[in-house]
């Protein structure tokens, strides 16, 4: 038994150490302490490294989440608290190991950046906070007292007190939540959503002149891509069909917006309202040609199809086949931009409203939907296609219904993202972009509109604004990915069903209270 | 002529080289419980599956309420008034159980996706009417309080109810019901049979069931016929079936009928001693 316990936590430590280790071979160390400063508000000057305090308070901080993470989970409290400090101490130990080797190198100025590329000298004497010795001996020093920290306060959370109170707090919360749900007058309370919604909408009204051009920009992206993300769920977590050429649809918006509203090629000019409109209605028809000869095919099938799909469009507006037609791969410049009542509306404030606009639109159309007959005839193929035709669903009919709406919205995003960025190209429309938005509806929750909005902001917000992480997108999306999978499988929001049997009736209840007042 | 709901007539199935469902002729009568027994792998299900249109026949007709069904697809079977459970159950697992019997009334109800966008007055009414149904259905079958579950998370013998309530939604002429209480313990089953028997009085449905729990065959159903190899080897009142050679054998194989009449005088004799 003990022998069993001092193994697991020599593993534990030895992880987050090796964690730790790959972390500085990667040179993340450097911008994990670029994002602490970003949050005690320092910037980083560019090209330059932060200051070493913030390495610290980042080495401080990693130890005492590992500390937090290895505390032990049985055993009495001074138990569980040494297995969490021992194995901080492991950590600690192999990291010193680690650095001795990165002294001998910093000290005897060898560059080893040849074969691993962040391996620079300055970044090695950066991680051992520019002390050389006098830095490994902090690290382990850092280990042990944070780590400490960190099993500690993980072992009193676990103490039956802390989860009294813990319990208390949180029913106190609801409780009071209740109460001052009940103490709101009536007129509030059944007009409330209104209320709410009206507020959101004089915030979204106001805000957007208030925050400037470049969090309009982050903002305008995620609101697109959560309209991406709500009609790609229409389709695939809706009707269950894993659709991979979602891109295909947006390439057939953005495409009918610059074709119509561009000086060239065809210099047509037809007006942002009208092209909106024709560019929707093209990628309704596309995924009504596409869908027509899926309507066989299934799972692994209808996705490598429909991945071919989107690849083949992708080909054909770059080749030069079409290039007369489509501008090839240079793709559409001037694509221009909106007006209304006769004037210019195309500031990027202009562009976060009608991007408020659509994305209110998506998902007041996704939740009327989704309620209904359709949408449950929807849910039912995705859960069982033949049972669901059995008990009388038109599985063709409403698969092709799934793509065509699904594919509006897509059409939608393609004709405000053209205009708004003026321009169009093959390269827009690649695969990633699909594997981006079917990524934001598996991380933020299929069929819950909350998780795909967090997933949009998570995914395509962060990225945005964490300019610093930019190299690493791709790593950390691997990472995000997998320990979602772990602890949330069904995304970060996950969707609930509509409670139908115990729905707030609230004419019934009014007849009850009325019968009552009549008896007394 | 006799008021049909259904009647097969030299109905055939082959799959490959083997003849599942080989020339059966049935005439159901409205209004009864009828039941198609044989043993394993004599193409009960086969058959079934043809009359609800999951299969269609190589060779004869069905006709439903003289009109032929055979061809098409299960949704517009299934719109003309036939629905049916399986034999492992088919549920929606992650929608609720309401949910469950509200899509059961698909083919009941009219309104389509932009009523639903609008929430036009005669979409609501209908979503309410729908609501309603549902809740009468689970209270019919006595999952009253679970409405609201996930019907994977029901117990077994709450979603074999409730597919039954799914089946009952559309308010079907026919319904056929493919092992109604496999994996139930004989009081359980004795329940279902109640049940069954108050879906054919209170609601005035025609049965047709496949079972393999003698005691329910025996017990309610008015005809029964018996297939073996795909083929019709006898028809008849349960009395009938139960004294008839050739089911016996089908059963216990050659020379089981001799064997069984054997048993059957020992316990006679048994009893009068």
């Amino acid at each position: 038994m003990k022998n069993h316990q001092a193994r697991t936590i020599i593993q534990k430590g030895l992880l987050f150490a090796l964690i730790l280790i790959l972390i500085m071979a990667i040179g993340f160390h450097e911008i994990a302490a670029a994002l602490v400063s970003r949050v005690f508000s320092v910037d980083v000057r560019r090209g330059s490294l932060p200051e070493v305090r913030f390495m610290m308070y980042f080495f401080g901080l990693y130890a005492f989440i590992s500390g937090w993470a290895t505390a032990g989970k049985e055993g009495s409290f001074s138990q569980k608290l040494l297995q969490g400090i021992v194995a901080s101490a492991v950590a600690g130990l192999i990291v010193a190991l680690f650095d001795i080797l990165l002294v001998y190198l910093v000290q005897n100025g060898i560059d080893i950046r040849e074969y691993l590329t962040a391996f620079s000298t300055a970044s090695m004497s950066y991680f051992l906070f520019d002390r050389g010795q006098a830095g490994l001996l902090q690290h382990l020093v850092y280990f042990v007292i944070f780590g400490g920290l960190g099993s500690l306060l993980h072992v009193i959370r676990d103490t039956e007190a802390a989860q009294n109170a813990i319990n208390k707090a949180s029913f106190f919360l609801k409780s009071s939540k209740e109460k001052i749900d009940n103490a709101l007058p009536p007129f509030v309370r059944k007009y409330g959503k209104y209320l709410v919604l009206m507020i959101v909408a004089v915030a979204m009204y106001i805000l957007p002149r208030l925050w400037g051009s470049y969090i309009n920009f982050v903002l305008g992206l995620v609101g697109l891509y959560v309209i991406a993300g709500i009609g790609l769920n229409i389709i695939v977590g809706l009707s269950g069909q894993l659709v991979l050429g979602y891109a295909a649809f947006f390439a057939m918006g953005a495409y009918s917006m610059a074709l119509l509203n561009a000086p060239t090629p065809h210099n047509i000019l037809l007006g942002f309202w009208p092209s909106l409109i024709v560019a929707m209605i093209m990628a309704v028809l596309a995924g009504l040609v596409l869908g027509l000869p899926l309507m066989g095919l299934r799972g692994d099938y209808l996705a490598i199809v429909t991945l071919g799909f989107g690849e083949i469009i992708r080909i054909l507006l770059k080749s030069d086949l079409l290039s007369n037609l489509t501008g090839g791969p240079r793709g559409i410049h001037d694509i221009q931009g909106p007006t209304l009542f006769g004037r210019p509306f195309f500031s990027d404030i202009n562009y976060m409203y009608i991007i408020f606009v659509a994305v209110a639109l998506t998902i007041f159309v996704y939740n009327r939907l989704q309620e209904s007959r359709t949408g449950r005839a929807w849910l039912s193929i995705k859960e069982d296609a033949i049972a669901s035709q059995a008990t009388g669903v038109n599985l063709k009919k409403y698969k092709l219904l799934a793509l065509a709406i699904g594919a509006a919205f897509a059409g939608l995003v393609g004709g405000i993202s053209a205009a708004r960025n003026q321009f169009t190209g093959p390269n827009d429309h690649s695969l990633l972009v699909s594997m981006n938005v079917l990524s934001i509806v598996i991380v933020g929750g299929v069929n819950s509109v909350p998780g795909i909005i967090l997933g949009a902001f998570t995914l395509k917000g962060l990225p945005e604004i964490l300019r610093e992480v930019e190299n690493y997108r791709q790593l950390l999306f691997g990472i995000l990915l997998i320990v979602m999978m772990i602890m949330r499988p069904n995304g970060l929001w996950p969707a609930t069903r509509p409670l139908y049997e115990h729905m707030d009736d609230p004419e019934s209840t009014k007849k009850t209270s009325g019968k009552e007042s009549n008896n007394a | 002529m006799p008021d049909l709901i259904i009647e097969t007539r030299e109905v055939s199935k082959i799959f490959g080289g083997l003849t599942a469902v080989n020339q059966v002729d049935l005439e159901i009568p409205r209004g009864s419980i009828y039941a198609i027994i044989g043993p394993n792998g004599a193409g009960k299900t086969t058959l079934f599956n043809c009359i609800s249109g999951f299969y269609t026949p190589e060779h004869g007709q069905i006709l439903f309420q003289g009109n032929p069904i055979q061809g098409f697809t299960t949704d517009f079977i299934s719109g003309q008034g036939i629905s049916r459970t399986y034999q492992n159950i088919r549920l929606f697992a992650n929608l609720t159980a309401i949910e469950n019997i509200m899509v059961g009334q698909h083919t009941n109800l009219v309104t389509a996706w932009w009523d639903a966008i609008i929430s036009s007055p005669r979409y609501r009414r209908e979503n309410a009417n729908s609501r309603k149904n549902a809740l009468h259905w689970l209270d019919f079958v006595g999952l009253n309080g679970y409405g609201d579950y996930l019907a994977c998370n029901l117990p077994y013998g709450m979603q074999r109810r409730l597919e039954l309530a799914r089946a009952l939604a559309s308010d079907p002429t026919l319904i056929l019901l493919d092992e109604p209480t496999a994996g139930m313990n004989p009081q359980e089953s004795e329940e279902m049979m109640a049940f069954i028997r108050m879906i054919r009085e209170k609601l005035e449905k025609s049965i047709i069931l496949i079972e393999h729990d003698m005691r329910v065959v025996m017990g309610i159903s008015d005809r029964i016929s018996v297939l073996d190899y795909g083929t019709k080897i006898a028809e008849g009142s349960p009395k009938e079936i139960q004294a008839n050679e050739r089911v016996i054998e089908a059963y216990l194989g050659p020379g089981g009928a001799a064997l069984a009449k054997k048993y059957q005088d020992r316990r006679r004799n048994k009893q009068n001693a």
